[in-house]
């Protein structure tokens, strides 16, 4: 990987952090257990790695953003994931951040450029 | 499966034990349901190759255990900056305090001068040392301020509570194109300044580091030094003091960037007066016999000639500092005026 290449990724990656939190706690209005909350996000044009989706949901739920439960499905046993009251302000405040960024960074693509 | 637990196992190892259990439960779980996805997709089960494939996909159980860890640092980004600042402070001043030592103390109190060799090789364990103190301190400072955030409250605002007032003046701007010194620059002037001042005032102890084998032809010669030569010495080892003090004064205070011209020409004028001293010495004598009476006969014509050559010598080295002095001054003068003219326009 060559040092633009390098920096790009470190960049994405960067970019994409808080983006899939976000996203993960929006999927998570409704209820899913890991496996299923990500071929969800993939349909939606996301894509995450299990290594870091499955952590992620763990640390959001650590942090009072989401609830689980173990139940069984399918004759399995599954840990499912919704988002807590506290997650759903936390959300409201987030996705109004998230879009203000977005309105100003396609307002700053947009102006004429001198 | 025997290849999906064997994955689990070896994941289960690097996650903490209280966790364990949930942790692999879950990631069980969700593996097998994607297992059987795929193969639901396939119409078979899984080959070794494939199985092999998706497990090399959801990553190496070291990484994959790691990301269940808690995010921490041994020193985090909110800290960070403060202790490469005092790390930077603390090992300085160490490196001043001990060279202190090194070079005021251990010649005044022992004969040995190994002894200051020895020293001087273990500057840098003793850096190193202050270094892992800092370290230590900074990252239990980091451990408490995480765990107990509202008793640290103060302290993480720190960055906060600064008055713009108290910033350090505007540096003085480049002169005649030289680049600022370097910070590794200015501690290696500082270090070597220490060096040779010490290696100044162990010469009247033992000559030889001023004059190697030649200190023998000086005990056998039937010459020896007027006194006028330890004022010439104490001259230069004061300069050298007062030069050193205030390089080190600049680093402590970060003003190292841009040495003020006019000091240097100072520190090159001052530095007239010890040859000053030695060209007024009455009839040029620097240079007597040991016993008169024995040598005048023999050695008086050689006696005159090298009182004569160093007087000659010191007039040279008079002439073109005091050249040098001028020129620079002139420079000085010349570059003031340009920069007048331009803001002027």
């Amino acid at each position: 990987m060559t040092v633009a290449e390098n920096l790009f990724e470190s960049l994405r990656l960067e970019l994409r952090r808080g983006s899939l939190t976000l996203a993960v706690l929006a999927q998570l209005r409704q209820e899913h257990y890991g496996y299923t909350l990500r071929k969800d996000l993939a349909v939606r044009g996301l894509e995450i790695d299990e290594s870091t989706l499955y952590p992620l949901l763990r640390r959001l739920e650590t942090q009072g953003l989401l609830v689980s439960q173990w139940r069984e499905e399918d004759k399995r046993n599954k840990r499912f994931y919704r988002l807590s009251p506290e997650g759903e302000q936390i959300l409201a405040r987030l996705l109004e951040e998230w879009q203000a960024i977005n309105a100003s960074i396609n307002r700053i693509f947009e102006q004429p450029q001198s | 499966m025997e290849l999906l637990d064997r994955y689990l196992q070896a994941v289960r190892k690097y996650l903490p034990a209280r966790r364990q259990d949930d942790i692999i439960a879950e990631l069980r779980a969700n593996m097998e349901s994607q297992i059987e996805d795929k193969e639901s997709e396939l119409g078979r089960t899984l080959t070794q190759g494939e199985m092999e494939d998706l497990l090399r996909k959801m990553g190496s159980p070291v990484i994959v255990a790691s990301r269940y860890q808690p995010q921490q640092y041994l020193i985090g980004p909110a800290i960070f900056p403060l202790y490469l600042y005092v790390l930077r402070v603390v090992v300085l001043w160490a490196l001043i305090v001990y060279s202190i030592v090194i070079v005021v103390v251990l010649p005044l109190t022992s004969p040995d001068h190994s002894d200051i060799a020895g020293s001087l090789l273990h500057t840098p364990s003793i850096l190193i040392n202050v270094a892992a103190w800092v370290t230590l301190v900074f990252v239990a400072l980091e451990f408490f301020m995480v765990r107990y955030p509202e008793k640290f409250a103060p302290f993480a605002g720190l960055t906060d509570n600064w008055n713009p007032s108290s910033l350090p003046p505007l540096e003085k701007v480049e002169v005649s194109g030289r680049k600022p010194r370097s910070f590794t620059q200015a501690v290696a002037e500082v270090v070597v300044g220490f060096l040779l001042m010490a290696w100044l005032l162990l010469i009247p102890r033992h000559p030889f580091l001023l004059m190697g084998p030649g200190v023998i032809v000086l005990r056998v010669a039937p010459y020896q030094l007027v006194p006028v030569w330890w004022k010439f010495y104490w001259w230069i080892v004061g300069l050298n003091a007062l030069q050193l003090a205030w390089k080190t004064i600049d680093l402590a205070r970060g003003q190292w960037q841009q040495p003020a011209p006019i000091r240097q020409i100072i520190f090159k004028a001052v530095g007239v007066i010890p040859i000053a001293l030695l060209l007024s010495v009455p009839d040029h004598i620097y240079v007597v016999f040991k016993n008169p009476s024995a040598d005048q006969l023999r050695y008086g014509h050689n006696l005159d000639v090298i009182n004569n050559s160093v007087h000659l010598g010191f007039s040279v080295i008079c002439a073109i500092v005091v050249v040098q002095v001028a020129w620079e001054i002139g420079h000085m003068v010349w570059h003031t005026y340009r920069r007048r003219e331009e803001a002027a326009r």
